[in-house]
């Protein structure tokens, strides 16, 4: 009796395990795993490849969210856990590659290329065109702040940093190429204290004046809704990060259809309109796959 | 052996930086345990004399709802009041210290052999002198683990300070995660653990050489 319900059990963990070794969709196709970071672009992307993946071809597309950040997509890529992502070119200056391999660069052009070759040849991936918008660090202070005292660009701030408070991200005071001290270098001025945290406590902490100044990043909608001004980097130290699909070579080299889907995201959604759906999703509360749906309709990409 | 070479390099580079991380991450957890520790252990020692079950399991149930509020959120809540960095930190890591604390030193003191406690009624001693001379003494070690337990919790608890611009180890932890540098992330896990491995053994000295067990 006990020996056949160890049996049982086993037989129904064997199952378990094969079953989750080779779903198909539906209607016969594979399904494919896409991973999103924090930041809400990339799930609307993750909502739009889905979507339009189900719509045009028999594979269906399963979605990871909420991973920490890029390196970790990268490495779930590279674990094949994950066949299409939305990675951001300016990453190919984050730590990935020896300074021999890379050369640092601000200029878009150079950023894409670059990231197109490394990543690829080194994670086995095709990294599409760029989608169109653009999600990169950059400084914000206060509406009001940026009219009394004249701020247009991050030179100006000089002056006043000496006094100011700035918010970031835990991990731009420790980047080598574009942080916090290469910032100072470039800049030549520094703020009274820089605190890193989590971003949206950050966006919260300027809300509420406990900041005065935040590493925005270009799309993030609570520019707009806590009024807050992006400075001018007119010293050009902000790298590009052009976002872009990604997806595993031996995926597409098999299912051409998939790489069709894919490229079609090129040149599909520009910095403002992904700024108002993120608005919609970030500053409404809707779900990320209504927005997505509302948008690719509007394209005329979906019925 | 590359490994071991780069991974000295990296203390080599970073040296100043871990330093002032550490010292971040203990002054954060150590202001936690003395204050959850002044706090909570006499609230305990009222609450084991407390007629009221009442109150008693509004207390508890208080301490509870502290436990289930996600971290995100109720540091969200601490900005318009503590501002950010160490405050709301400490106050956030607080509430959570609460509960296994008061939990702990409650039961310890609970579980005193009650006939010692009837037989020290009968020489007449008063309830202040039972607490210090009788019930305290036999409830120590009870009290004492339950600090160790939170003070572990605490140390790791910690790194969520660096959500809220506090630092400590957990804005290495978080740094290496957005920075692609698995030194990073390595090097803030193994010294969290170190700083509590290192609390809990002392701690473990101070309760042989203090308790009457």
């Amino acid at each position: 009796m006990k020996k056949m319900v160890v049996g049982i059990v086993f037989a129904c963990l064997v199952l378990l395990l094969a079953a989750c070794g080779n779903q198909t969709s539906e209607e016969g196709g594979e399904i494919f795993n896409y991973g999103a970071q924090k930041n809400t672009d990339a799930k609307i992307m993750g909502q739009i490849v889905t979507m339009m993946m189900e719509d045009q071809t028999i594979h269906e597309v399963e979605m990871t969210e909420d991973l920490p950040a890029s390196p970790q997509v990268m490495s779930a890529i590279d674990q094949e856990e994950l066949d299409f992502a939305t990675l951001y070119s300016g990453e190919v200056y984050n730590n990935h590659f020896d300074e021999e391999q890379v050369e640092y660069s601000t200029d878009g052009e150079k950023t894409i290329e670059q990231a197109q070759e490394l990543f690829g040849e080194t994670y086995d991936i095709k990294w599409y065109d760029s989608i169109g918008f653009r999600n990169q660090y950059s400084i914000a202070i206060s509406n009001n702040l940026a009219k009394e005292k004249n701020i247009e660009m991050m030179s100006d701030l000089e002056p006043y940093a000496g006094n100011l408070i700035l918010g970031t991200d835990n991990s731009w005071i420790e980047r080598a190429n574009d942080g916090y001290d290469a910032y100072q270098e470039t800049y030549g001025y520094s703020f009274s204290e820089a605190n890193g945290m989590d971003v949206a406590l950050m966006y919260e902490g300027i809300n509420s004046g406990e900041l005065d100044a935040v590493t925005a990043y270009t799309v993030d909608p609570q520019i707009l809704e806590y009024d807050l001004q992006l400075l001018e980097d007119d010293m050009q130290f902000f790298p590009p990060y052009d976002a872009s699909i990604v997806a595993r070579n031996d995926v597409i080299d098999a299912y051409p259809e998939v790489s069709e889907v894919l490229d079609s995201t090129v040149g599909m959604v520009s910095t403002e309109e992904m700024m108002e759906l993120m608005h919609e999703v970030d500053i409404k509360d809707r779900g990320t796959k209504e927005v997505a749906k509302e948008f690719l309709q509007e394209k005329g990409l979906l019925e | 052996m590359e490994l071991v070479i780069d991974y000295i390099e990296f203390w080599q580079d970073k040296a100043d930086s871990i330093v002032t991380y550490t010292w971040e991450h203990l002054l954060i957890s150590f202001t936690i345990i003395f204050l959850s520790i002044v706090f909570t252990i006499p609230l305990a020692i009222w609450m084991t004399k407390m007629k009221n079950e009442k109150m008693k399991s509004l207390i508890f149930n208080i301490a509870n709802i502290f436990q289930t509020i996600p971290t995100i959120a109720l540091l969200a809540i601490m900005i318009p009041f503590f501002g950010i960095g160490f405050v709301p930190a400490v106050v956030a890591l607080f509430l959570y210290a609460l509960l296994p604390l008061l939990r702990n030193t409650y039961a310890g003191i609970e579980s005193i052999d009650q006939s010692m406690v009837e037989a020290a009624k009968g020489m007449g001693f008063s309830t202040f002198g039972r607490l210090i001379k009788i019930e305290l003494p036999s409830a120590i070690p009870y009290i004492m683990s339950g600090i160790r337990v939170t003070t572990v919790y605490i140390i790791s608890w910690t790194t969520l300070a660096a959500l809220i611009g506090a630092g400590g180890l957990g804005d290495l932890i978080l740094a290496g995660i957005g920075y692609n540098d698995k030194h990073m992330i390595f090097t803030g896990t193994i010294l969290a653990i170190v700083i509590a491995l290192l609390i809990d053994l002392a701690f473990g000295k101070f309760e042989k050489r203090y308790s009457n067990v």
